[in-house]
This record gives C-alpha cells, structure tokens and sequence, in this order.
C-alpha cells in the first residue's frame, strides 16, 4: 500500500504537525539571532573553498563567486549542522538508509544505479542553478522568504510547486 | 537590525559574510542547522518517495509540515520583530529570475527527489544517490556562477523591483499580514490533512503509537 512505502524508512516519523511547529520556531530562533535558514547559497561558498583548495584565482576574478567568499560563517555552520543533524538523528532514531535505487524510483525507471545517479546528478545540478538565479531555494526563498512576506519568495514558491508537479505528473504518469 | 540586501542587482542575496565568523557565531548556526537537519530527517522531507509523491499530489505530508512550519515561522518572526530585534532581510524581487529560476528548480526537484537542503541531510543519512544531487548542485552553482554575466542582464537586471515585501505592497503593519499568513496557512494545511484522509493516508499529525512498517529491499 502506498501508505507504507511512504513510510519505509525503519523509523517512525514525529508527525507533520510537530515537525512544521518545530521547524517555525527554529525559523523563529534563527531569526532572533542572526538570520532566516537559507541553504543554497553555501553551494556556491563551497565552490569557492574547492576552487581556494585548487588554486583557482576565480573565487578573486569572477564576478558572481567573489561576492560570496570562502568562508566559514554562521550560515555556513547551518549547513555543517544539518549534515551532522542528519547523521546524529539517523543514529538516534535507527533511520540509516543505504539505499541506492528508490523503490518508487525502481518501479517507473528500473533498478539502474546508473541511471538512477546520473538523475541525481542532473536533478542537483537543475536545482541549484535554479536557486542561484533566483538567489534562493525551498529554505531561504520559500520557507523563510514567504514567512518573511517577501513577494520574491511568493513568486518562486507558486514557480518552484507549478513546475515540480508538472515534472513528477509527467515523470510518473505512467505509475497509479 | 535588518540584512541589508542590495538595492541593485549585483548579487541575487545578500553578499558577504552572513552572521558573522566568530566562534559564537559559528557555533550557533552548527547548533540551529542539527536541529534543522535533524527536523527535516524525522518529518520524513529526506525521503525521495514522501517528496516525490507530494510532488504527485499523492502524499500531502511534507506539504503539510512545510507549509505549517512557514505559518508558524512567519507568526514567530514578526512577534520577534514588534516586541524586540529581528533579523529580517527582504530578498529582491526580479520576476524573470523568479519563475525561470524557479521553473528549473521545480524540475530539479521532481527529478532528483531532494531540494538543496534535504539532499544534504539525506546524504548523511547514508542515502547514495542524495551525495550525487549535492554534488550536481555543486557543479550547478559553478555553471550559474561562470554564465552569471550573460545571465544577469536577461534574468535578473530587467523587471527588479528591489526588495518588495507583501506588506509594503498592501500598506498594512507587517505583524498582521503575519497573523493573517499564519490563519490561512492553518487552513490551507487542514485542507489538506482532509485530501489525504479522501486518499487513505492515515499519517496525521501526531506521534504515530504504531512501530513502522518493516520493509525489506528498496526503501523510501
């Protein structure tokens, strides 16, 4: 039944209703310290550490990069956090999952690892182009943005949703 | 104290350094971002399948948490913002940039089954293929970042209007569009609690007493 895979990881969820509380009073916390939750701009900082690392000079020279320097900041420590959040919560709560190939995933597209890891892929380098030219993503623009009532955050909001139903309908359209 | 954002378009947010470098500062953001992450991972919005299937207007449920926690932030933050110090920045507002950006990203989503942040959380949790969206997201950016000066004069330049934030626009004190936001997003979020019952799922809003369905193979 649809129900369970949805519920497949080998954890219980804590409930839609606590975690979006939850989640609004962090947004809240976060606010009363030093700024709404963003993400994706530590992408393109940690370009520019990879680039630093390299020896590129592009984090100096190009003109998009060197507005967002290398640095560890305290949105950065967001982004450190949620990958230790992640791990400490999956140690916790028993919801490790080494999966390679959705269930969901398999039952349209097949099994392919590679196929499924090049979708991957492509589908990470669409969003956070899309992101960085709205300057923004689910986190900074839409979670943050809307309950910031900023009208950016609106637009790409209904952008983001109008276009991610159109792609998944048409994806799966051929599943129940 | 607000973030100051650009005036002009010479950056999509905010430039710089966010927060501060020091080790307060730092050490806060660790802190918020484990609890984030930790929130994402236990509302199930790490899971390909819960997303996948919102995205499918099958699963309503990270809809739901997300949109309930945007009510509840919006509330929160401008409760903040009239009885104290709240660190608000208005993002700028260029149409172009927010539904072509937008529209690529909502495909990104559908395909990858993870956004910016959940992938990162998904990628701890062991999940392979949330470590292959981080790092396309990574080699997206760098594509934004070396196309941005052919970019910025079609997507970004034409059409902005600044920071322009609802509140402005209707002329009403921010709390109470806040208020208001944090009402309709009640219902708009019940409604859909009511959609999910109509398609069998039973999940609700509270701690579920029953142990997690055991599933071997593939996983969601």
């Amino acid at each position: 039944m649809n129900e369970l895979t949805d519920q497949g990881d080998r954890r219980r969820y804590i409930g839609w209703m606590y975690g979006g509380i939850l989640l609004g009073l962090l947004n809240t916390f976060a606010v009363a310290t030093y700024g709404a939750l963003g993400v994706s701009r530590n992408y393109v900082v940690t370009d520019n550490m990879a680039l630093e690392a390299a020896g590129s000079d592009l984090p100096q020279t190009n003109s998009y990069l060197s507005l967002y320097p290398g640095a560890v900041d305290w949105l950065y420590g967001i982004a450190i956090g949620m990958v230790l959040g992640g791990f400490l919560a999956a140690l916790i709560y028993r919801g490790f999952n080494t999966r390679t190939v959705p269930r969901l995933w398999a039952e349209r597209f097949g099994d392919s690892r590679p196929k499924r890891f090049a979708a991957a892929f492509a589908g990470g380098f669409l969003l956070l182009l899309g992101a960085r030219i709205a300057g923004g993503c689910t986190s900074g623009l839409v979670l943050s943005g809307v309950a910031q009532l900023s009208l950016a955050g609106l637009v790409f909001g209904i952008s983001i949703f109008a276009s991610g139903v159109f792609t998944a309908k048409l994806m799966y359209r051929r599943l129940s | 104290m607000n973030i100051i954002y650009p005036a002009t378009a010479q950056s999509t947010d905010a430039a710089g350094i966010i927060g501060g470098t020091d080790f307060s500062a730092i050490a806060i953001g660790v802190l918020t971002g484990v609890a984030f992450g930790a929130i994402l991972l236990r509302a199930g919005a790490s899971s390909f399948t819960l997303i996948v299937n919102m995205l499918r207007l099958k699963n309503l449920t990270v809809m739901k948490f997300f949109f309930l926690a945007i009510g509840v932030g919006s509330v929160g933050m401008y409760l903040v913002d009239a009885f104290g110090t709240a660190h608000i920045g208005i993002a700028p507002f260029y149409l172009l940039g927010m539904v072509v950006g937008g529209a690529i990203f909502g495909a990104g989503w559908a395909i990858s089954g993870y956004c910016p942040g959940t992938s990162l959380v998904a990628m701890a949790q062991g999940k392979i293929d949330a470590a292959l969206t981080v790092l396309g997201g990574l080699v997206g950016a760098l594509t934004l970042a070396l196309t941005w000066d052919y970019l910025e004069p079609v997507l970004v330049d034409p059409l902005n209007y600044g920071s322009k934030s609802i509140p402005d626009l209707l002329g009403v004190r921010p709390l109470y569009v806040a208020l208001a936001l944090g009402l309709i997003a009640a219902v708009f979020v019940a409604y859909l609690n009511q959609v999910d019952r109509r398609n069998g799922i039973g999940t609700g809003g509270r701690l579920s007493r029953r142990p997690a369905p055991r599933i071997t193979g593939h996983q969601a």
